[in-house]
């Protein structure tokens, strides 16, 4: 049979150096281009260097390091709700009730700490175990009874909800190890400065590589991208599935714990967490990952969630007043996705779905 | 649904010493549909068994009870002479057998190589990360050596061509150590010069001698160029099981072209 020989200009596409060279009059940013809109993340890093530089120019005060730590509130914690909601997306899934266990973990956390006596680290864990539990009913609910995953973990956000306000008797309380001056814990655990940008970084850079890496993540995407196939493959959809929503909880309770920390109290208030899931998943979205499933970047999502979070600084900095940044934050997501549309449909040339 | 008392008399369980496989009363329905009432198969070592039967007669439910995609309602099987009851298709791959199923499986979204690969990808130890490089290579020889020309193995399948991607699934079974091979209409979205290819691909195979084959062809020229036997499913039995060198196209037609009849007859007839 002839094979077929390796030809190294046909696997690099973004240009082989000998032949481009001479025809380009700026070959490095040409490439540079190129190789930007054919990453999956490749419109969000644009558009969020464009919304960041146009903040610069515009303000003298969004390029300082306190405005950096203004902005980090703004969009480490949705990048770490993003990082695990990839997970469910990819799957072709939704989690909804990550915004519960956002509320619930650290109420779980205070009871646990309070009410059972349990010191301040094996109480996270607790909580955070609890977290597990419930994406895995999730998980069961979805995969194995095979609910529909809206219905399904919209019925666990209201249920866990429901039940954060029996359990809290609807009363805001001082966050254990979260009060001035803060230790080890606090400062860990969301309280310092730079702590939840940390874990933010640790936890994308640990689920992309996840994701891109290892049978885990090549699983997900195989189940989003054709479940039946995958099945027929041997992939254990199932236990997959399962797996994914338990991580999603996960980030969800730990963000609950860190936000709790961090501002000194547990709020047991639905209305903050269930804004924030909203902005999880456009964070989600608007980094390339696909509500239909099968495709998803998890690094995207921490530079949607950096987006949003300029863009919020930047309208503030900017003194846009207050009732007009929610509708600001609504024209920006649509811009975004629509870049997104068409860059994707730039970047898988003659294949077009849907 | 036809009379029991009408069907065709099926053949009977039937064996020989060397059977790597056998599927005795093998039955199976989806809520009001039989797809298998009582099938006997067996599968003799090294030969290339050729599983006919018309559209919805239950080839292709057949397969995946054998590679253990799904459970029988009842009937036994046997492999290699002991009971085979797979739990999974990991484990019936583990046991050695394997499948190109009728819709591939393939996953678009993954690389031709990854798809070959999946449910046995190479790692990198003691890491549990993917060794893609060993893998592109290993995807890369296999291809030549199976003599299928993707000209890039790193490339979505959703970009290959019909007739590609069913080399990549056929590829995908061939390329794995099992020994009983389980192919639905490997030729299906193929040209003449690939699906040439394939049946060069499974006759080298059974010259090799250590694979033994059930492959489900409509085309019946195909069959008897590539099949040593033939079991042909009807009403949800074995209606027929020949030597390919016993039997002619014609034989085969007439089989199908009276069942036709009969169940046009059956219709026509007022209910008793
Ligand atoms: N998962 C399922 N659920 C319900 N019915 C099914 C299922 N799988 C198969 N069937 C039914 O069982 C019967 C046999 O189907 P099967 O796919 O085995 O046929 P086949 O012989 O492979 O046909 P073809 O030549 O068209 O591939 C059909 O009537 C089909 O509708
Ligand atoms: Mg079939």
């Amino acid at each position: 049979m002839a094979s077929v020989a390796q030809d190294p200009a046909a696997r690099d596409p973004g240009g082989s150096r000998g032949s481009a060279q001479g025809r380009r009059a700026l070959p490095g940013w040409r490439e540079l281009g190129a190789r930007l809109l054919a990453l999956r993340e490749g419109s969000i890093i644009v558009i969020a260097l464009v919304t960041a530089i146009y903040f610069s120019v515009n303000t003298s005060t969004f390029l300082t390091g306190d405005n950096f730590k203004t902005l980090l509130p703004y969009f480490a914690p949705f990048a770490i709700l993003a990082a695990g909601e990839v997970f469910v997306m990819i799957l072709g899934e939704i989690d909804l009730s990550i915004a519960g266990l956002y509320l619930f973990a650290p109420i779980l956390f205070y009871k646990m700490n309070t009410s059972v006596g349990m010191s301040l680290v094996p109480a996270v864990i607790v909580a955070l175990l609890v977290c597990m539990v419930v994406g895995a009913i999730n998980g069961v609910f979805v995969s194995v009874v095979g609910v529909n995953s809206f219905v399904a973990t919209l019925g666990m956000l209201f249920t866990l909800e429901g039940l954060s306000l029996i359990i809290s008797k609807g009363t805001p309380v001082a966050t254990p190890g979260g009060q001035p001056p803060l230790g080890t814990f606090g400062k860990v655990f969301g309280g310092g400065t730079y702590s939840e940008l940390i874990w933010a970084v640790a936890i994308v850079v640990i689920l992309q590589v996840v994701l891109t890496f290892s049978r885990w993540g090549l699983y997900t995407v195989a189940i989003g991208s054709n479940k039946l196939g995958a099945a027929e493959a041997g992939v254990r959809v199932n236990v997959v599935m399962i797996r994914n929503y338990m991580l999603c909880s996960l980030t969800a309770g730990l963000v609950g714990v860190f936000e709790a920390v961090r501002s000194a109290t547990v709020q047991p208030n639905p209305a903050g967490p269930n804004e924030i899931l909203f902005l999880a998943v456009a964070a989600a979205v608007i980094g390339g990952t696909l509500l239909t499933g099968g495709s998803g970047t998890v690094v995207g999502a921490l530079i949607g969630a950096l987006f949003l979070g300029v863009l919020k600084d930047g309208l503030i900095l900017q003194g846009v007043q207050a009732n007009y940044l929610l509708f600001y934050t609504g024209l920006a997501v649509i811009v975004a996705m629509t870049a997104n549309v068409f860059v994707g449909r730039a970047r898988r040339g003659t294949i077009t779905r849907g | 649904m036809a009379e029991t008392a009408d069907a065709p008399s099926a053949v009977p369980p039937a064996s020989a010493p060397d059977d790597v496989l056998r599927v005795e009363h093998m039955a199976k329905r989806f809520g009001p549909v039989t797809a298998l009432r009582d099938v006997n198969l067996h599968l003799r070592k090294g030969e290339v068994l050729g599983l006919l039967g018309d559209n919805g007669a239950g080839k292709s439910t057949l397969i995946k009870i054998i590679s253990g995609f799904q459970r029988q309602d009842s009937g036994q099987m046997f492999l290699r002479g002991k009971p085979y009851e797979p739990k999974s298709v990991d484990d019936a791959r583990a046991k050695g057998v394997d499948t190109v199923y009728q819709d591939l499986a393939l996953i678009d979204e993954l690389s031709v190589f990854h798809n070959l690969f999946l449910r046995r990808e190479r790692v990198l130890r003691p890491l549990p990360l993917l060794n893609n490089r060993e893998m592109k290579r290993e995807a890369r020889r296999a291809l030549d050596e199976i003599g299928i020309h993707i000209p890039r193995i790193d490339v979505a399948v959703a970009r290959l061509s019909g007739g590609q991607r069913q080399a990549i699934a056929v590829a995908r079974t061939v390329n794995s150590a099992a020994d009983i091979l389980l192919l639905d209409e490997p030729l299906a979205a193929m040209g003449a010069k690939e699906g040439a290819q394939i049946l060069d691909l499974v006759a080298r195979l059974k010259a090799e001698g250590r694979v033994s084959i059930i492959m489900i062809l409509h085309n019946y020229v195909q069959v008897f160029q590539a099949c040593d036997r033939v079991s042909m499913i009807q009403d949800g039995a074995i209606a027929l099981d020949k030597p390919t060198s016993e039997t002619s196209v014609e034989e085969l037609t007439e089989i199908v072209v009276n069942e036709y009849r009969r169940a046009r007859q059956a219709a026509a007839q007022p209910p008793a």
